[in-house]
């Protein structure tokens, strides 16, 4: 039979569970959380996977996988609905020997080894679907084939300070990877790495196999796969990305990653006609804004009804904002419902939730006197949060 | 939830009885400019719509597998925005859309009426494995749930089922089609092209027909020189009782675009919450096509009082009573009153708009000014720069 193949298969990592979200990861996996008034975090990596020219993704799936099954769909949404490619949900399944769950990075590919060879692509993309960030793989390829890397890691300039809190890449002049250090606290470089990388598919194997081998291994790209090919002194690159990049895996980055949306500065034209990122659309009608509304400096999708107070916040799909209700400085993910007369303040609303009337959830940070106790305020998706009851600053329902 | 699904399958036994015939050019020359080059099916309304999404949806939402959408001419428009109808949920294997451009036979060319129209519809209706028609124009537009229509055309055993509402302030407007009806439900007077009483019942341009009848009246019109499916079929049967009308009498909103007049401000009405609710139903949506805009930013300055406003736009001016669609830039220092605009408009600092319909991809420049009136908007033709 003549076998087609796929010059370089996207393996998207998307089953990690994003503790530190917290309430918004209760029921649904990280990738599935709302972010940007209409999008969820894996559309991001999606969209650059389609508008890099690539077509067919694995997405592999573990934790609370329904949501964002349901959401993916067919992938007609982002153009991955194809006979031969296209979008793939992967979720660990039983096989005839041994059944077991994703134990790591490295396992869960190694499991689905069988699902890359259907294609038989010379290159595999690997990706996370933790970040906010626009970028073009095919460039990365393109460099990747140039230097004739074994692997090409995707790194970013970070500020010195925070170089602690990244896996950071020494490299040689030529961006040649000698070395790899994880969180260290005397960063020699400030390359961080991004979690993306690009295999040529022979050599990934190779360690995916040895890797599985050994006991002792936990199975991480990071920790495993990535110093044994350094180890063996295997060709490894950085590929140095410039642009907007922000991990959303904290309460406070999903907040701040969504207030940059509202700042001009911050380098990401989410935008761009020739690189638009792609969404499920759930056929809502436009945002009808009440005489009594007032919006400033903010995002609100379609499908809501504005007749309160917005200011510096987004306002995801079919949302309403009834009169008298004030949204300040936070993020309201889909089809919530502000009642009249609540006031909200730096904080994150989860999806479905219904906020009573008169209610208080979160503080500015001018009022609060021991800056070390304030946050952001967050509720739990579907939460109904009763008339008059107040939610403090940092707290979490 | 599960309430959602069970009515769902009850649907899909009933519908597939019935087959949906859209007719996207009858009302074309109504329109002047605006469907200069697109045909009323396409002509945008509502913020993110074309005319042709209500009628489409309505059917999709009602379980009608297969719906024949007749065009004439300036269709090229209609096709893009239908795609593969993959956002109606019409890219089916069995059934969905299908596009039925005039067949030339040499017995008919370009038609006159609606059953010329349907003339070149008699291929696709002879193959579909349906009982009823359901056949609509696309200038009438509402949130209507064609089963219940189907079960009192079956009930009352009619030939024809004219939907229709009774329209108190639309009284002045000549209509296409007003019926009198008696206590018992039968028709008593039926009329074309004239005012309504305040108790008539006028017709909204949607019927449902059995579709072997529909079949013989096409033939046998054709044949007969005769193309005027309301004057032609309903009237002259009617006159000669030979066919039992039955009239559904539809109690929600009805926004009919027969002209331009009705066409702003029926957008206009969009404003009030009911007529809204009424329209936009969270089990019925509206469909259509997708653009994967960003959502809208409101800037600073910007002040937006009774709008409706689509994905995509910039707004930073004063912008009043308007429908906003997709991927429209308002600058600072406008003042935008009682203005309908369209897809891809840029309006420039300091312009004044007032009663205007503003069409596709507008350049207005800075510090314009321009009103109209109520009854007779302005309007600026797709792509032109002020």
């Amino acid at each position: 039979m003549l076998k087609r193949r796929k010059e370089c298969v996207a393996m998207l990592l998307a089953g990690g569970q994003g503790s530190r979200l917290k309430v918004l990861t209760e029921e649904t996996a990280k990738p599935a959380v709302p972010f940007g008034g209409k999008y969820r975090i894996i559309d991001f990596p999606l969209s650059n996977c389609v508008n890099s020219g690539i077509d067919t993704v694995g997405i592999l799936t573990q934790y609370q996988p329904l949501e964002l099954n349901d959401y993916i769909g067919n992938g007609q949404s982002w153009g991955l609905n194809r006979n031969y490619g296209g979008a793939h949900i992967l979720p660990p399944y039983a096989k005839s020997k041994k059944s077991e769950w994703y134990k790591g990075t490295a396992n869960a590919i190694y499991q689905n080894m069988h699902f890359i060879e259907l294609y038989n692509p010379e290159y595999v993309l690997i990706l996370s679907g933790d970040h906010i960030y626009k970028m073009d793989y095919a460039k990365m390829l393109k460099f990747h084939k140039e230097k004739k890397a074994d692997c090409s890691i995707a790194v970013i300039d970070v500020p010195v300070e925070e170089a602690s809190r990244f896996g950071i890449m020494n490299t040689k002049e030529d961006d040649a990877i000698y070395e790899f250090e994880g969180k260290p606290k005397k960063p020699k470089s400030t390359k961080a790495s991004m979690g993306i990388y690009i295999f040529k598919w022979s050599v990934l194997k190779e360690y995916l196999i040895r890797d599985e081998e050994d006991s002792k291994s936990s199975n991480d790209f990071g920790k495993n796969i990535i110093p044994a090919l350094l180890a063996d002194e295997k060709k490894l690159y950085a590929y140095s990305f410039k642009g907007y990049w922000k991990d959303v895996g904290t309460i406070d980055s999903l907040w701040e990653a969504n207030m940059d949306l509202l700042n001009p500065n911050i380098p990401l034209n989410i935008k761009d006609p020739n690189f638009r990122i792609y969404a499920r659309n759930y056929a809502q009608p436009p945002s009808f804004v009440s005489k009594s509304a007032k919006i400033d400096n903010s995002m609100v999708a379609e499908g809501c009804n504005i007749k309160g107070t917005v200011e510096n916040s987004i306002v995801f799909t079919g949302c309403t904002i009834e009169e008298d209700a004030v949204v300040k400085d936070s993020v309201v993910m889909p089809n919530t419902r502000i009642q009249s007369g609540a006031k909200i303040e730096y904080a994150i609303i989860g999806e479905c939730a219904d906020i009573g009337k008169d209610a208080v959830i979160g503080k500015d940070p001018l009022y609060c006197i021991n800056s070390e106790e304030w946050g952001i305020s967050v509720v739990g998706s579907g939460k109904k949060i009763a008339d008059g009851r107040v939610i403090k600053e940092k707290e979490i329902i | 939830m599960f309430q959602k699904y069970r009515s769902t399958a009850e649907k899909i036994g009933d519908n597939m009885k019935m087959v949906g015939i859209i007719f996207s050019n009858i009302y074309d020359a109504t329109m002047g400019e605006l469907t200069k080059h697109r045909t009323v099916a396409s002509l945008p309304f509502g913020g993110r719509y074309r005319q042709i999404d209500f009628v489409l949806s309505n059917m999709v939402n009602s379980g009608i597998a297969s719906v024949g959408i007749i065009t004439k001419y300036n269709y090229q428009s209609l096709m893009d925005h239908l795609g593969s109808c993959s956002e109606w949920d019409m890219n089916r294997k069995n059934g969905g859309v299908f596009i039925l451009p005039p067949f030339g036979t040499g017995v008919t060319s370009i038609y006159k009426g609606k059953i010329e129209a349907l003339y070149g519809a008699v291929a696709f209706l002879e193959k579909v494995n349906a009982e009823y028609v359901v056949m609509s124009d696309s200038t009438v537009l509402c949130n209507i749930d064609y089963d219940k229509v189907l079960e009192q055309h079956i009930d009352s055993g009619a030939d024809v089922t004219v939907i229709a509402n009774k329209d108190q302030k639309d009284t002045d407007e000549v209509q296409d089609l007003v019926l009198e009806v008696n206590k018992k439900g039968k028709v008593t007077d039926l009329a074309i092209q004239c005012t309504a009483e305040e108790n008539s019942y006028i017709g909204m341009g949607m019927y449902i027909i059995n579709r072997q009848l529909l079949l013989d009246t096409i033939r046998d019109s054709v044949a007969h020189g005769l193309y005027h499916f309301e004057r032609d079929f309903l009237q002259r049967k009617y006159m000669k009782k030979q066919i039992d009308i039955g009239v559904y009498h539809f109690e929600r909103t009805v926004l009919r675009n027969r002209n331009i007049t009705a066409y702003f401000r029926n957008n206009l009405k969009l404003m009030d919450d009911k007529v809204r609710s009424e329209i936009f139903c969270e089990n019925s949506p509206i469909y259509t096509k997708v653009r994967d805009e960003v959502p809208t930013y409101y800037g600073d300055d910007c002040e937006v009082d009774n709008c409706l406003i689509a994905d995509g736009c910039k707004i930073d001016g004063m912008v009043e009573n308007s429908i906003i669609f997709r991927d429209v830039t308002i600058e600072k220092g406008c003042h935008v009153k009682n203005c309908i605009i369209m897809q891809g408009t840029t309006v420039n600092k300091g312009t004044n708009l007032e009663y205007a319909i503003i069409d596709k991809d507008v350049v207005i420049t800075e510090n314009r000014t321009l009103i109209g009136a109520d009854t007779t908007p302005i309007i600026i033709n797709k792509g032109e720069k002020v």
